[in-house]
Parts: C-alpha cells; structure tokens; sequence
C-alpha cells in the first residue's frame, strides 16, 4: 500500500470520521435522553405507559438494527416520514440505543439500596428530592460503566450507515476501496480510526467513572 | 399536651399469610426510653418500622403525640391513608437510626447530616452545613465532616446516622438494632452517644440485643414473641422475675451464650 494514496483519500476519509462521530455523538446523546425519559416514565407505574414502553424497548432490541435503519429511511415516507439519510441514520441510533439505554438507566435504579430511600423517607423527605439527591445519584453513578459501554458499542454501529448512504467513514473506505481496488489500504485506514474514536471514549468513560465514583475511594471531599 | 409521646393499640400487621404483628399495645411517654428485645424474627423491627409508617400497619392504631399516622379518621369512623405531605410533616419529627445506618454514600459526613435540612428544614445551604457541623461534633465526629461514609468505620457511619436523624431536632428518636451490624469492639461508642440523648430527656423506643444496655438505660422493656408482647415492665423485672417461660427460656439463652 501507498502512502500517496491515503494522502489523496486523506479529505474524505478525514469528512468520514467527522460524519461518524456526529452521527455517534447525536444518535448517543438521543438515545441517553430517550432511554432517560423512558426509564422515568416507566417509574410512574402507569400500566398502559409501562407496557406500551415495554413493547418499545423489546421491538428495538429484539430486531437487527440493519432492518429498524431500512424501516425508518425507506419506509419513513410511507408514513409521511421523510428523512435525509444522514437523519434518518441520526434518528435510527438515537431510538436503537435508547432501548439499550432505558434498561441501562432501570438497573441503576434498581442498585440503589432500598435502605437510603428509607432513610430519605424517614427525615421526611418530599419523593422529588429524594429522587434529585438520592436515587438519581445513585442510579447514574451506578450505570456509568455500562452506558460508556453502550456508547463504544454504539460508535461502532455506526458503519452500517453507509448502507443507507450516510457519508461516514465506512462509506468512504467504500468508496476509497472501489475506486482504487485497494481493500485492504481501505480498511486499514478504518481500522485506525476506530482505534482512535473507542480508545478515546473508553479512556474519557475510565476518567469519567474514577471521577463519580471517587467518594468510595477519596479521603477528603475536595473544599 | 399531656398523654404519651407514643401510643400504640391492636396494632396488627401481615406479610401474605404471615402475620407478624397481632395486636401490639404499648405506651411510650415523654422522655422514657423503651427497649423491644425478643427472638429473632418476632416482629420488633417490624413494630418499630410502623410507629413512622415505614412498614403501613394493616389494623389497629399508632398514635404520636395523640395523633394518628398514616391513616386520617373521617367521621363515620371509617379512616383512609394519610395525605403524602402530612406523613412527611409527622415524620420528620420522628427520628430513625437503621441497622445498616443508610447513610447516603456520594455525600460526606456532613453532607449526609445538612441535606435533610437543606431540603426538608429549608435552611440555607450555611446554616445547615454549620448545625450539622455541631451535630457531628455532637457526636464526637467534628473531624470526620469531610469524610464519606466508605471511609468511616461500622461505628462511625451510625454516629453519623444519629446525628443525621438528631440535627432535625425530632421529638422522640427510633431505633432498628442500631449496634447489630457492628464490630463488638464499635458496638460501645454507638451506645455512648445513645445513653447521652437518654440522659436529655430524649423519648427513645429501642430494638436491641444490647441486655445490658437496656438493662441499665430502659426505663421500660417489651418482650416480643411472634406478634405480640408478653411481658413488659422494668428491667429488673423482666430481667429477673418474668412469670414468662418463654421470657426466661430467652434470657437463659442469652445468659449461657455470653457467660465465659
């Protein structure tokens, strides 16, 4: 492989990863306030609303994401939907992760003991700011881990936007690859670029968690 | 207002078909400290969760200060649960200590100690930092302020949950197996700080295995047996001349287990 062709590809490829990482970003931030709003309204215990979110999160997570992308970009106008793909794409992350993400956020909810509630309870705390000041702490501390997780997870669904033509990155190793018969330089390229967007994330979630969790470990609450 | 401080009649509580409470009468006034000692499983805790609600008591009633928690009365004698915001106003009058302290972990020490007044008292963010610093020196843990719970020992996470339940000035002070959960070499410091708020004149109800503390800080004691109290009185009393045999049986048990 040469070094000469990757300058050439260097633009697109380099417009690629910013279409990816967009496209990740906003599809996960999406996904973490859906996935949010789905587990609070689940909290309601409201049965209509609980099993009419039930049914959501199973449907998204029970069929591939390939298929949920086709629904949305080419069957979205058949209901008045039409979406650019790049939107469309944006959209199909958001609601596919937000699945993930409300079951995410139910178990931190679940991990808080019921003891520090009782405690809330017991001082005569109103259910807002127990929610506020206990559980939610508790809860996000908890989901920390699992949601930097989703989000690696996440980046890498990413790829199959090209399929619906988004330009990111892996639509343009496609192309890069078609055009020069270069697959394996093509790939490569990728290959870098996902190394760098998940090691990135991943050592961001690292700091992230030491940071929130810190009380566990710290000695002194910082003045 | 005169009366007891805490007054329970027939109060009556299952889980399924299990009926842990059956018709518990007992009697609290101003100042007094109570121990509820029996087996395991007798249905103490349960009875001490029902005097702030924490556990809704299916018959009978608790009475604070002559008035009922958890249920309003409506004048056909018939009574339906409390309106939320006057259980709350009830409660945070009634101070609670856990076994396992429940203190809040992303918060310090002092931070565990100001947030119910932040947000249940209304104090500003420096009134409540400064009483809950008196609170924790209070119970001896001034230099602890910064620290959070996963820092602090067995017996220092309950002074810190006393002290939580002690700066919202309540009118009487609960007690679920507070030195349960305690290394026995911690178990002391807990009860230190208990005898002090008895000495105050702080009205206390107390489950516990401590006999000894009881029997030198109770004023009265309740024996509980499956749901029901069947001997109370004063401690020597209980202690030494309960026509109970399960009262004695219990006591013997003990007695032989801590006897080397």
């Amino acid at each position: 492989m040469s070094l000469d062709l990757f300058w050439r590809y260097a633009p697109s490829l380099v417009s690629g990863f910013a279409v990816t990482i967009v496209c990740w970003s906003v599809g996960g931030a999406l996904g973490l306030f859906l996935g949010f709003a789905i587990t609070l309204m689940n909290r309601l215990r409201f049965p209509p609303l609980n099993w009419l979110l039930r049914g959501f999160i199973e449907i998204f997570r029970g069929t591939p994401f390939l298929m949920q992308l086709f629904l949305i970009y080419a069957g979205g106008p058949a209901i008045g939907l039409r979406l650019g793909a790049t939107t469309a794409g944006i959209v199909g992350l958001g609601l596919y992760s937000s699945a993930y993400f409300a079951e995410i956020f139910r178990a931190g909810f679940a991990s808080v003991p019921v003891g520090q509630i009782e405690a809330a309870a017991s001082v005569g705390m109103a259910p807002f700011d127990t929610l506020i000041r206990v559980t939610l702490p508790g809860a996000l501390i908890a989901a920390v881990p699992s949601i930097v997780n989703m989000l690696i997870v996440l980046s890498k669904e990413t790829v199959v936007l090209s399929i619906i033509t988004v330009p990111e990155l892996m639509y343009q190793v496609q192309t890069m690859a078609a055009e020069t018969f270069t697959a394996f330089s093509a790939i490569f390229a990728m290959a870098v670029f996902y190394w760098l967007l998940v090691e990135t994330v991943s050592r961001l979630g690292a700091r992230l968690e030491a940071r929130v969790t810190g009380f566990l470990a710290r000695e002194e609450a910082p003045a | 207002m005169s009366g007891p401080m805490i007054e329970l009649a027939g109060v009556s509580k299952s889980f399924g078909a299990h009926q842990v409470l059956r018709g518990v009468d007992l009697s609290v006034g101003r100042s007094e400290v109570v121990c509820l000692i029996g087996p395991s499983g007798s249905g103490k805790s349960t009875l001490l969760r029902c005097v702030n609600f924490l556990e809704p008591y299916d018959s009978g009633e608790v009475r604070i200060e002559g008035r009922l928690i958890g249920f309003e009365e409506a004048e056909n004698g018939a009574r339906r649960p409390m309106n939320a915001r006057k259980l709350r106003d009830m409660r945070r009058e009634i101070g609670m200590v856990f076994q396992h302290f429940n203190l809040w972990p992303h918060m310090t020490a002092l931070g565990n100690v100001a947030e119910p007044l932040r947000r249940v008292r209304g104090l500003d963010a420096r009134e409540a930092a400064e009483r809950a610093g008196a609170m924790l020196a209070r119970v001896g843990l001034a230099a602890k302020a910064g620290a959070y719970p996963s820092r602090l020992s067995g017996g220092q996470q309950q002074r810190v949950a006393i002290a939580r339940a002690l700066a919202m000035q309540p009118r009487l002070m609960l007690f679920d197996e507070p030195t349960s959960a305690l290394d026995p070499e911690l178990v002391g410091e807990v009860l230190e700080v208990m005898k002090s708020l008895a000495a105050e004149g702080m009205t206390m109800l107390i489950v516990t295995h401590e006999m000894g503390f009881a029997a030198h800080v109770a004023g009265s004691i309740a024996f509980i047996d499956e749901g029901r109290i069947i001997d109370s009185g004063p401690p020597a009393h209980v202690f030494h001349d309960s026509p109970e045999p399960r009262v004695r049986q219990f006591l013997q048990t003990y007695h032989d287990r801590n006897a080397f």
